[in-house]
């Protein structure tokens, strides 16, 4: 049996062998490459294309996410979730959900619009956070007035690192406004491989952040956890 | 507001009274003319309004304006429901359209009921058929028995819907309504979530078919059920019934009354819908924290089918209540 979560920009899947959690990523076009010889019967799916993909059974990313997280902290309170597309925050405490998807700002797509506009590798937004020496106000939370703030922040001065490490800090308190009340979160999606937006996301919200190792895989393992 | 999936024929050339949210049917039926519930069409519209708030006040007003919908003269609930009707019922008003604005009381005040509905009964011409207050009536208890059937697994979520919906105009043909009642056809549905549906009505055309495809049953439409479960036999009596119309009411006789019905009816959880910009989408919290159910807020603007978004949250709601 496996997991697997085919998103909007990634497809995961998730399987365990010898006890041991095991995983193979590939963009979302790719997924037919991941179950290559794998019997539709055996597959557990969730992400957005979850009813596109030979499946078993079909769950909804946001029971995926629980499921997957209590694998590594069973005692999650409050669970963010922040995808290629929109960000999702889970209350496990009282089973409530919200779902940013209106707005491009606090998803993954707003940092790959970023990347694109300094011509830099996705990956690369963390170490240049790292590098920073100031922190300039971002304050718009429209991903393209954001940008437009960030152009004039290049202009008065500050350095592009400066200007990423200020953009982070805006996505950052965008997301904080959709967490509620807790001591501590689970950060999980491929978009928190980002150093750089974790740092301030940790000093924005002052509380402790706990992000699983491979924070990509955590819905795929979810849903094969939701049927043992 | 409503979503018909029956056709009425109507030849009768009475004066049709374009009415944009709850004005009680019992009086403009007796005053000779019929009601028309603005919002009737634009779930199925695919009308997209340049300049909004809310959508099914600004296409209501484009539609009037451009004569899309034609009425002899308007009724605009300007308090005590839809703040935005205010101004949007004042734009259909400058092109032309007789119209009167009507105001709930906000304290419950009867006789602030009743002059407004004495202030509407002159716009309307007066009372010419006093019997239709019984008529109306009548064919109310047909609604809340209805509503009964639907709660206990006899009717379709969306057959209930389609009915309750109209009761606010009753399709402006009681007899022909009162058919289409009838020919409704029993069913057993197997309810494995029994869900109630609080807010204004959802602009998707198809979200209580949606919802019931996600093994969600609705078994209480809360302002349907406003449209069924008032009345009177005369102004007096109605002045008195329409008082406790929840939607005009302070937000804490409002929540009183939900907490009664959604026990009544045992809900599993709450869907909480609200319509971009509309002021009700503020009472969420208020909601949240006052009903103890799970409840699940989603927003609407424009209509249409319903958003794969909307579908997402529905179909976590469900697991969700799996779990618990």
């Amino acid at each position: 049996m496996i997991g697997l979560d085919v998103g909007s920009t990634a497809a995961k899947m998730v399987w365990i062998e010898n006890g041991d959690v095991k995983f193979r990523i590939t963009s979302t076009h790719n997924w037919k490459e991941l179950v290559e010889g794998i019997d539709g019967d055996d597959i557990i799916s969730t992400g957005y294309f979850r009813k596109s993909v030979p499946h078993r059974a079909s769950l909804t990313e946001l029971t995926a996410a629980i499921y997957g997280v209590r694998h590594y902290f069973p005692d999650a309170q409050v669970i963010v979730d922040i995808g290629g597309q929109d960000t999702k925050v889970i209350d496990v405490r009282n089973n409530n959900f919200v779902i940013n998807d209106k707005c491009s700002a606090g998803t993954g797509a707003f940092l790959e619009f970023v990347a694109n506009y300094f011509r830099i590798e996705l990956n690369e937004l963390g170490s240049m956070h790292a590098i920073a020496k100031r922190v300039p106000d971002i304050n718009n939370t429209c991903g393209v007035f954001a940008l437009s703030e960030m152009i004039s922040q290049l202009v008065a001065g500050y350095s592009k690192e400066e200007v990423i490490a200020g953009m982070h800090y805006a996505f950052a308190r965008r997301i904080s406004h959709m967490i509620p009340q807790t001591q501590k979160v689970v950060l999980i999606g491929g978009t928190v491989k980002n150093k750089g937006m974790v740092a301030a996301l940790r000093d924005v919200m002052n509380i402790d952040v706990l992000i699983p190792d491979e924070p990509q895989i955590i819905n795929a393992l979810g849903a094969l956890n939701y049927y043992p | 507001m409503q979503n018909h999936k029956f056709t009425i024929s109507n030849r009768n050339p009475v004066k049709k009274i374009g009415i944009t949210a709850l004005v009680p049917p019992e009086l403009i039926f007796s005053c000779g003319v019929a009601p028309f519930d603005v919002n009737n069409v634009i779930p199925a519209s695919k009308k997209y309004p340049g300049n909004k708030l809310c959508a099914w006040t600004a296409i209501w007003k484009d539609m009037l304006v451009k004569k899309e919908i034609n009425v002899d003269s308007l009724v605009v609930v300007a308090g005590g429901d839809c703040h935005n009707a205010l101004v949007d019922g004042q734009k259909a008003a400058m092109s032309g359209i007789p119209t009167h604005f009507f105001f709930y009381p906000f304290d419950g005040d009867t006789s602030y009921m009743e002059s407004q509905l004495h202030r509407l009964s002159r716009f309307l011409g007066g009372i010419k058929s006093p019997e239709k207050f019984k008529e109306i009536g009548e064919l109310k208890k047909q609604g809340q028995l209805l509503d009964k059937k639907r709660c206990n697994g006899k009717l379709s979520s969306s057959d209930a819907f389609s009915i309750l919906i109209s009761f606010s105009d009753l399709a402006g043909d009681p007899a022909g309504f009162s058919r289409a009642i009838s020919a409704l056809e029993e069913k057993d549905i197997d309810i494995r979530n029994r869900v109630a549906l609080i807010g204004v009505p959802p602009i998707f055309h198809d979200f209580h078919e949606t919802a019931q495809s996600l093994d969600l049953q609705i078994v209480f439409d809360e302002l349907p059920y406003e449209f069924i479960r008032h009345g009177g036999g005369d102004v007096q009596e109605i002045a008195r019934d329409y008082c406790d119309y929840t939607f005009a009411r302070p937000l804490e006789f409002r929540i009183d009354f939900l907490k009664k019905e959604l026990k009544r009816r045992r809900v599993d959880g709450v869907i909480h819908y609200t319509q971009f910009a509309c002021h009700h989408m503020l009472e969420d919290e208020v909601l949240r924290e006052k009903l103890d159910y799970p409840l699940l807020t989603i927003q609407g603007d424009l209509p249409g089918n319903t958003p794969q978004q909307v579908k997402l949250r529905l179909e976590a709601f469900r697991e969700m209540l799996d779990r618990i």
